[in-house]
């Protein structure tokens, strides 16, 4: 048996709207309306753009990415300077916060190039990555730097006493003093 | 390690300061006030004053101790330490040997003591020193009150006469009210003074006048009561009988006959003079038991207005009994009233009277009766509640007579120190009092830990496999105390809950039974979870006579005691029995406690010139202290010849030598400083600090024990020698306390603390020239062994220290209290060491980093704070050594002091932060616990309700 012929709405909705008349076209909009044909205009406008360009421009974007975290630096410096090196709830989550972001960078480095992946830039995306990562550890360099001033880091001596063994005599003396 | 240093940290957060909390005293702490065995003729009941109705119980003990005791519960209203304070103890050891008198009357508000050169009134009824007086020397001979009225005085100030024996015989009547000197009488004849007694009318003076190889004749002189004029005077030829003053038996009684007894040599004879007349009444000794007799002892009351009768006491080894005379004023004459038969028991004789009338009381092993002096029938008769298993000494008694019945009341001194009170048959309190006498103690060792000690080690060599099965089969075999443990656990569960502490704290060691060995040849055993009472007491010397004990070495279930004559008692630590004696070998001055691993340790005797007695197989090396002052140090096999000796330069004497505790250890090895770098701490097992004395100056030598060599010295100048020099080490650190004078302007003068440190190295980080070496040898190593860095810090302190001590913990990360004993206030006091650190900057505040490592500003006087005193506000006096031991709680030190009162507690230096404080209460957790359990119930069907009525409407 042939299929029962499609409903009216599925037809309307497979079917592109008729263009409007001469007439029709000139009635001015409800306000509040919008036209969504500018907008396939413009897509479909840039889509014949040329690939060297699009490449400049993917090069573009994924600088801007790669040195995004820099302009966090400053920023960090000066909560971290501002935060004291004193254990607290907030120091804390600050200093966790600011390790939190350069290690989550870094596992998703190849993630967050991947929209500007392409054969033709590949080579340059590498520097790119690389300044990525570079910014990062800034980053966490920073965090070190702090937890250090935290006195969290078991950079001195008292930090291994607990591993040192006190020194044994071989010989033991018994007293008869009292 | 980790947790180790996880504890450190947390016991470094609190503060080191605790103190003991008014609701703790006699919570955590236990206190034996002691007076010392009551002496025979100083005990006595008293009204103390005229006006009060009930009477005390006044004594002065062999330790020379004054006091005045409750006889209702047997607790201490007050008491003196009457050897002169300022005295030296040698000095004070001489003194206490000295015979002491008490004299009390029932009209007078005082009671009179008497001992050494001094003669000193005090207030009856709360100790106060009302006068005293002192002849330097000259001793006190006897000591009388004198009854009769003074014009001068209100009736309640009686005079005291005093008959001293110095150059000549000096009898000196005291005013009652200050204490002057009103009259004296020297006797320049020559005799032996010997006492004084008065009667109504007169004074008499009874000396001794020697009768070339013969024996005495008794010379009775009388004197004017208010000039001192010797008067009438007459001699008793009793040169025959009389070979010394031990041989008269009596003289006295303030009465208005008194008398003058003394017996023949062989007891056949009895011969009474009263006094006044020159007549000599002989009375035959009726002995029918055959036995000889021992001795012959004469009660008469001592109140001037009561009947003439006294009472004869005849004691053999195994029998006693008594004849009662009559003395009849105007004749003169001594008849026999009756005779009390002789029991095969020991028994005391106890005068007291009512009125004019006199009473005996006899107390033997097993009953207790009443008689009057007037006739033999028997006022009342009680057997005793619990029949004393102890010889009786002597007793002092109070009869209460209400028509025909009488009630008594009497105090009992036993040959075992003890001091019973016994009211009509009934026993009612005890006052262990040969417990003031202490000579060493220590705590009993667990036995039950051992055998979990034992399975846990065995564990421990197995292979991983086999301690698995060895551990299975150990939880296997527990099983069968579960139903036990199931039955005890409600109950459990309720004190748990209920109890005033929160935790039972049994468990962990903290109520440990306390071995004490005490100068009459006693050992007793005091439980400290039961306020100190004694669980048991046993006779451990042999024969009659004291003993001198050296050290009590414990294993699990038994004692050993060890005495200076070399021989050792083995006793079980729960029931007091003993298990096994050694005979006596050499005379010994030390004991040395060699423990080489696990087995049972060696005691090696010292003998008194530092010689070990026996040489044990092994290695280990011994040091020892001889009589010549001379500190040697021996390998265990050879006790032939000493490995190395040290004597302090010419001159000094050595006074004290001291050694690291043998349980000290040590949680971190180097001390942090605030920049995070580290001190390295010299820790060395084998350190001595051994104390020399010249003259005016104390020089301190630390000596490494093993090859003898000196690594640190220190001499103090202007110090006083005479007084103690206490001294301790521990860990990396040693203190030592001493009178200084001083010696060139701007000296600190007074009682000074030391307190110095010993590190490896001055610089921080750096570990000296041993490295990181795990082992060393001061024999064998390349080099002599480096000496310290000592940093060293001086306090002037308040008050003499007399014995110092180190708190012990189980692993040493409680910060450690330095526990001194104050002679001068009767307390117990446990300074915190960072107090005592010798690296407080001197001179300026602490910088931040030095803040850091809880260092603050040097100051030069350290004010004992209040919060220090471990013996809170008791009056702890005496003491002379004190102990201390770790429990299975890390943040709890036991602590037991003795040499006169008896104190024991438990410290907690960093505060109590392994146990749970008052604060939390149990009852509230649980409550709060059900409260939201059945708040859940409750709610959860009702919340479950609303959210599925919730979707109900959502969809809607």
């Amino acid at each position: 048996m042939p299929p029962p012929p499609p409903p009216a709405w599925v037809v309307a909705l497979n079917s592109p709207m008729p263009s409007l008349s001469k007439n029709a076209s000139r009635i001015p909009d409800p306000p509040g309306y919008t036209k969504t044909k500018q907008r396939t205009q413009t897509s479909s406008s840039s889509a014949p753009a040329k690939p060297v360009e699009t490449d400049a421009l993917k090069l573009k974007k994924a600088w801007e990415i790669a040195l995004a975290p820099s302009k966090q630096i400053p920023m960090n410096a000066i909560m971290m300077y501002m935060s004291g090196n004193s254990l607290q709830i907030f120091s804390i989550m600050m200093v966790f916060m600011l390790f939190k972001g350069p290690i989550q960078g870094l596992i998703n480095t190849n993630a967050a190039f991947t929209k500007f992946e392409a054969e033709s830039i590949r080579g340059k995306l590498v520097g790119v990555k690389a300044v990525y990562v570079l910014m990062q550890l800034a980053l966490l360099a920073l965090g070190i730097w702090k937890v250090n001033g935290m006195g969290l880091l078991p950079t001195t001596r008292s930090d291994w006493l607990a591993w040192e063994s006190e020194r044994q005599p071989l010989e033991r003396a018994y007293f008869a003093f009292t | 390690m980790r947790l180790q240093a996880a504890l450190f940290l947390l016991a470094a957060c609190v503060p080191s300061a605790t103190a003991v909390f008014k609701d703790e005293v006699d919570h955590v702490d236990f206190h034996h006030a002691l007076l010392g065995i009551p002496s025979v003729d100083t005990t006595f009941f008293l009204r103390p004053s005229a006006s009060s109705s009930a009477s005390l119980l006044y004594t002065l003990s062999e330790k020379s101790i004054l006091g005045a005791v409750n006889p209702r519960d047997g607790s201490i209203v007050w008491r003196q330490n009457i050897t002169r304070s300022s005295l030296s103890a040698a000095q004070q050891q001489q003194q206490q040997q000295q015979q002491g008198f008490l004299r009390g009357s029932d009209e007078s508000n005082t009671v009179v003591s008497a001992v050494g050169a001094d003669v000193s009134s005090w207030s009856a009824v709360d100790g106060k020193l009302v006068w005293e007086n002192r002849f330097a020397g000259e001793t006190v001979a006897d000591l009388e009150v004198l009854e009769f009225e003074d014009a001068s005085h209100p009736a309640t100030v009686k005079d005291t006469i005093a008959l001293f024996a110095g150059a000549v015989g000096t009898v000196r009547r005291f005013d009652g009210g200050s204490g002057d000197v009103k009259w004296e009488f020297k006797d320049q004849s020559g005799d032996l003074p010997f006492q004084v007694l008065s009667s109504p009318a007169e004074i008499y003076y009874i000396s001794l006048h020697s009768v070339p190889s013969k024996g005495y004749k008794i010379k009775i002189t009388s004197l004017d009561p208010l000039t001192g004029k010797p008067g009438q005077q007459y001699v008793l030829s009793s040169e025959n009988e009389v070979a010394g003053p031990e041989s008269v038996l009596f003289v006295g009684a303030n009465n208005a006959s008194p008398l003058v007894v003394w017996a023949d040599k062989l007891h056949k004879t009895l011969k009474v003079n009263v006094i006044g007349s020159k007549q000599v009444h002989t009375i035959t000794i009726d002995n029918e038991s055959g036995e000889e007799i021992r001795s012959i002892t004469v009660h008469a009351s001592r109140k001037l207005n009561s009947l003439p009768h006294f009472l004869v006491q005849y004691e053999t080894e195994s029998s006693s009994w008594a004849d009662v005379y009559h003395v009849d004023l105007k004749a003169s004459t001594v008849s026999k009233a009756y005779h009390l038969p002789r029991t095969q028991e020991r028994s005391v004789f106890a005068t007291s009277n009512k009125d004019a009338n006199v009473y005996f009381t006899r107390m033997s092993e097993s009953e207790a009766a009443v008689v009057s002096s007037a006739s033999h029938g028997i006022l009342g008769r009680w057997s005793l509640q619990s029949p004393s298993t102890e010889r009786p000494l002597h007793a002092v008694a109070e009869v209460v007579v209400k028509g025909d019945s009488v009630a008594l009341r009497s105090a009992v001194v036993t040959e075992s120190g003890d001091w019973h009170l016994i009211q009509n048959g009934q026993s009612g309190w005890t006052r262990y009092e040969a417990l003031a006498g202490a000579l060493a103690a220590t705590w009993v060792e667990a036995d039950d830990q051992e055998e979990l000690a034992h399975e846990l080690e065995v564990e421990g060599h197995q292979s991983l496999l086999g301690a698995y099965f060895h551990r299975v089969k150990r939880h296997v075999r527990d099983l069968q105390y579960l139903p036990d443990w199931l039955r005890e656990l409600p109950s459990r569960v309720i004190t748990s809950v209920f109890s005033d502490e929160v935790t039972n704290l049994d468990s962990f060691g903290i109520n440990m039974p306390v071995i004490v060995a005490t100068e009459n040849g006693r050992v007793y055993a005091l439980d400290t979870g039961k306020h100190g009472a004694v669980a048991w007491s046993v006779k451990a010397a042999e024969g009659q006579g004291t003993w001198d004990v050296r050290t009590i070495v414990t294993q699990p279930g038994s004692a050993t005691v060890y005495v200076e004559d070399g021989s050792s008692v083995t006793l079980n630590t729960t029931s007091g029995a003993i298990l096994s004696r050694t005979a006596p070998t050499t005379k010994t001055k030390s004991f040395a406690v060699v423990k080489q691993d696990a087995s049972s340790p060696v005691v090696i005797g010292v003998k008194e010139d530092g010689t070990p007695l026996d040489a044990i197989n092994g290695a280990g090396f011994l040091v020892t202290l001889g009589d010549d002052g001379r500190v040697r140090g021996w390998t265990a096999a050879d006790n032939k010849y000493p490995v190395w000796e040290f004597a302090p330069p010419e001159g000094q004497r050595i006074v004290r030598a001291t050694a690291r505790p043998a349980h000290d250890p040590v949680a971190s090895i180097g001390k942090v400083l605030g920049d995070r770098s580290v001190l390295y701490k010299y820790l060395n097992p084998n350190l001595a600090l051994v104390t020399a004395v010249s003259g005016s100056t104390a020089s301190f030598y630390l000596l490494d024990a093993i090859s003898g060599q000196l690594l640190h010295a220190s001499t103090q100048r202007g110090v006083d020698t005479t007084q103690p020099i206490p001294s301790v080490i521990s860990e990396n650190w040693f203190a030592y306390s001493f009178y200084g004078d001083a010696v060139q302007e701007g000296d600190a003068r007074g009682y000074q603390l030391v307190v110095a440190e010993l590190y490896e190295s001055p610089t921080p980080n750096d570990r000296g020239p041993l490295g990181s070496a795990s082992n060393y040898s001061s024999l064998f190593g390349a080099e002599p062994l480096p000496a310290p860095h000592v940093i060293s810090q001086a306090f002037v302190i308040p008050e003499p220290i007399s014995h110092m001590t180190v708190t012990q913990t189980r692993q040493g990360i409680t910060t450690r209290q330095l526990l001194c004993t104050l002679p001068a206030s009767n307390s117990l006091i446990g300074i915190p060491r960072p107090v005592l650190d010798p690296r407080r900057p001197v001179g300026r505040d602490a910088t931040a980093l030095e803040a850091e490592e809880g260092l603050f500003k040097y100051h030069p006087f350290l004010e004992f704070d209040g919060k220090w005193y471990i013996s809170h506000a008791r009056d702890v006096a005496g003491l002379s050594t004190v102990l201390s031991r770790p429990t299975l709680l890390e943040s709890t030190s036991l602590v037991f002091a003795f040499g006169g009162d008896i104190f024991a507690s438990r410290v907690n230096p960093s505060q109590a932060f392994d146990i749970l404080g008052k604060g939390f209460s149990k009852l509230q957790l649980v409550l709060t616990v059900v409260a939201l359990a059945v708040g859940v119930v409750i709610l959860a069907p009702m919340v479950r309700r609303k959210q599925i009525n919730a979707v109900w409407k959502a969809s809607s």
